[in-house]
């Protein structure tokens, strides 16, 4: 199994917010940033990857200051289908990510209330953005809850697997992992420090997941030349059952 | 170790895939089935979607049956010219399945009673199979059913007949193609390959030695296989290589050896075994309508 390291350097997280007191939302304040490596590459022999982020944050001496890491991507439609006795039922995300980790520290998940959660972006249900005209069903709620269940199944939606080290003066070092089966595509890696049940800082730093050597080749041949594929596919079944046949006969 | 694969996207580890190649490559020599309806529940629930499983399997199973064949065609037990005419029927009867599924879908409620006629089908098939198999490892022998039996007295009668020297038989071409047609439009209708339908068609309904019918049915499979195989990687590039080569290294050396079990055991053996197999299937059947759960959401898959 090989690993892959992607490190994210958020070293100034929380110092401009911790006086400032925002609101959530619009308010949050940016913090600089600084990313090791922003490419990781999936090969034949990926397997999976881990995302090390380190950030300080206020305060650290209040018992409530503390650290969410979120790791979401790629945003795409996606639908789904619901088995009732009139028939199926279906809904479409205009946008919800494939992938979605999220780890908090645990005076943080003691001390945040879940709606600050939802408004700092860290609940994977409120992640998932249905058409306008389906906005306000009012079955949303149980068909996002369904839509995580279904990720959480095929291991893309993780929740509380992160590993938060904690070093001198407030340095916070967390780790995720990136799920095997992760496609590849642009991913944000969020931090976001809380003290005293609200938000106070946030760094987003993005990385792309891509293919290389093999899987690249044969992923993009199968897209871009489907008539070169389906024949390649041919051949290399004659190819491996006439070698199979040769070899029998020796 | 795990690899990952560039189509189906998840990582797995080699050594049960191919594991499971090998389990199916050994039904398909043994039987002369392609084992397609092993191989797609198998891969889906070992974590491979369903639609990339589903298209694999063609591919690995065209391997394995190439490697099947060699061995049956090295002891002169397969005949290309019944399973030529077969193919033609098979080919043309699957195109036309495909239009009927379309209507059957529009209709909606094709679902439950496509799948009640085919566990009644095989449930049919299998026990008569089994019956008859038992009969003849009962008398002394144990070799290939009656050749003039009342089952086929209709086809004595039909003209365009033909001769086929290697499974000693002087029968009308249509038969064959209407059996070939038959299997494809059920084999289109239902999803399947079709292998273990044809099988005892083959030497029920025709009168093909058991062997030969092995190697006949795997002939036949190759070119269905390729043809599947073919259209799914163009248009739907939903054919997994990475996957496909693991699997295919399980899947020759199974084909192989059940080969060379099928020529230890006896005709009516063999059919009794091919018996069981149908009979497990509708079993299978079963349980997915009648006693598994079916989940109430579901992810529509993307292409």
């Amino acid at each position: 199994m090989k690993r892959l390291a992607a490190c994210l350097l958020v070293a100034t997280l929380g110092l401009a917010g911790a006086s400032a007191q925002p609101q959530e939302g619009r308010d949050r304040p940016i913090m600089a940033a600084g990313i090791a490596q922003d490419r990781i590459e999936v090969e034949v022999n990926y397997s999976d990857s881990r995302i090390v982020v380190f950030a300080a944050t206020p305060q650290p001496e209040n018992p409530t200051s503390g650290l969410a890491v979120a790791l979401v991507g790629p945003q795409v439609p996606q639908r789904m289908i619901r088995r009732t006795g009139a028939g199926d039922q279906r809904i479409e995300f205009v946008a919800a990510p494939l992938v979605f980790a999220i780890g908090a520290e645990k005076q943080v998940e003691e001390s945040v209330p879940s709606e600050v959660m939802v408004q700092a972006g860290l609940n994977a249900q409120s992640s998932a953005l249905p058409r306008l005209d389906q906005l306000l069903s009012p079955e949303l709620d149980a068909w996002r809850a369904a839509f995580v269940n279904l990720k959480m199944e095929q291991g893309l939606y993780t929740f509380g697997r992160t590993e938060f080290r904690h070093f001198d003066g407030g340095l916070r070092r967390a780790t995720i992992d990136l799920p095997q089966n992760a496609p590849p595509g642009e991913y944000t890696v969020r931090a976001v420090a809380f003290r005293d049940g609200r938000m106070v800082g946030e760094s987003r730093q993005t990385f792309t997941l891509a293919r290389s050597g093999l899987d690249a080749t044969l992923f993009d041949l199968s897209r871009q030349h489907g008539l070169v594929y389906g024949f390649v596919a041919v051949l290399f079944g004659v190819l491996v059952g006439g070698i199979a046949a040769w070899v029998g006969r020796k | 170790m795990l690899i990952h694969l560039p189509i189906a996207q998840v990582a797995v580890d080699p050594l049960i895939l191919i594991a499971i190649g090998m389990l199916v490559g050994f039904l398909s020599g043994l039987f002369g089935v392609g084992g397609g309806f092993l191989l797609t529940p198998l891969l889906i629930f070992y974590g491979i979607p369903a639609a990339v499983a589903a298209s694999t399997q063609a591919n690995q199973i065209l391997a394995t049956s190439i490697a099947g064949v060699s061995a049956h065609w090295r002891d002169r037990q397969v005949d290309t010219r019944l399973g030529t005419l077969m193919l033609v029927g098979g080919l043309a009867g699957s195109t036309i399945g495909v239009g009927v599924f379309s209507i059957l879908k529009a209709f909606g409620v094709v679902d439950a009673t496509i799948s009640v006629l085919y566990i009644i089908f095989l449930s049919v098939i299998g026990g008569l199979m089994a019956w008859e198999s038992v009969n003849a490892l009962g008398k002394a022998g144990g070799g290939d059913p009656g050749r003039r039996t009342r089952l086929r007295a209709w086809m004595r009668g039909l003209p365009m007949k033909r001769r086929f020297p290697r499974s000693g038989l002087y029968i009308s071409i249509i038969p064959p193609i209407a059996i070939g047609f038959f299997v494809g439009v059920l084999a289109a209708v239902l999803g399947v390959g079709g292998g273990f339908i044809l099988a005892p068609a083959m030497v029920y309904l025709l009168g093909v030695p058991t062997r030969v019918m092995v190697g006949t049915s795997l002939f036949q499979i190759i070119f269905l296989t390729a043809y599947v195989t073919f259209l799914q990687a163009t248009f739907n590039g939903t054919v997994d290589l990475v996957l496909a080569a693991v699997l295919m290294v399980g899947g020759v050396i199974g084909a192989r050896y059940g080969a060379i079990a099928g020529r230890r055991l006896k005709a009516a053996q063999l059919r009794l075994l091919l018996a069981l197999l149908v009979l497990a299937i509708a079993g299978r059947l079963v349980y997915e309508l009648y006693v598994e759960p079916q989940p109430e959401y579901r992810l529509e898959e993307a292409r």
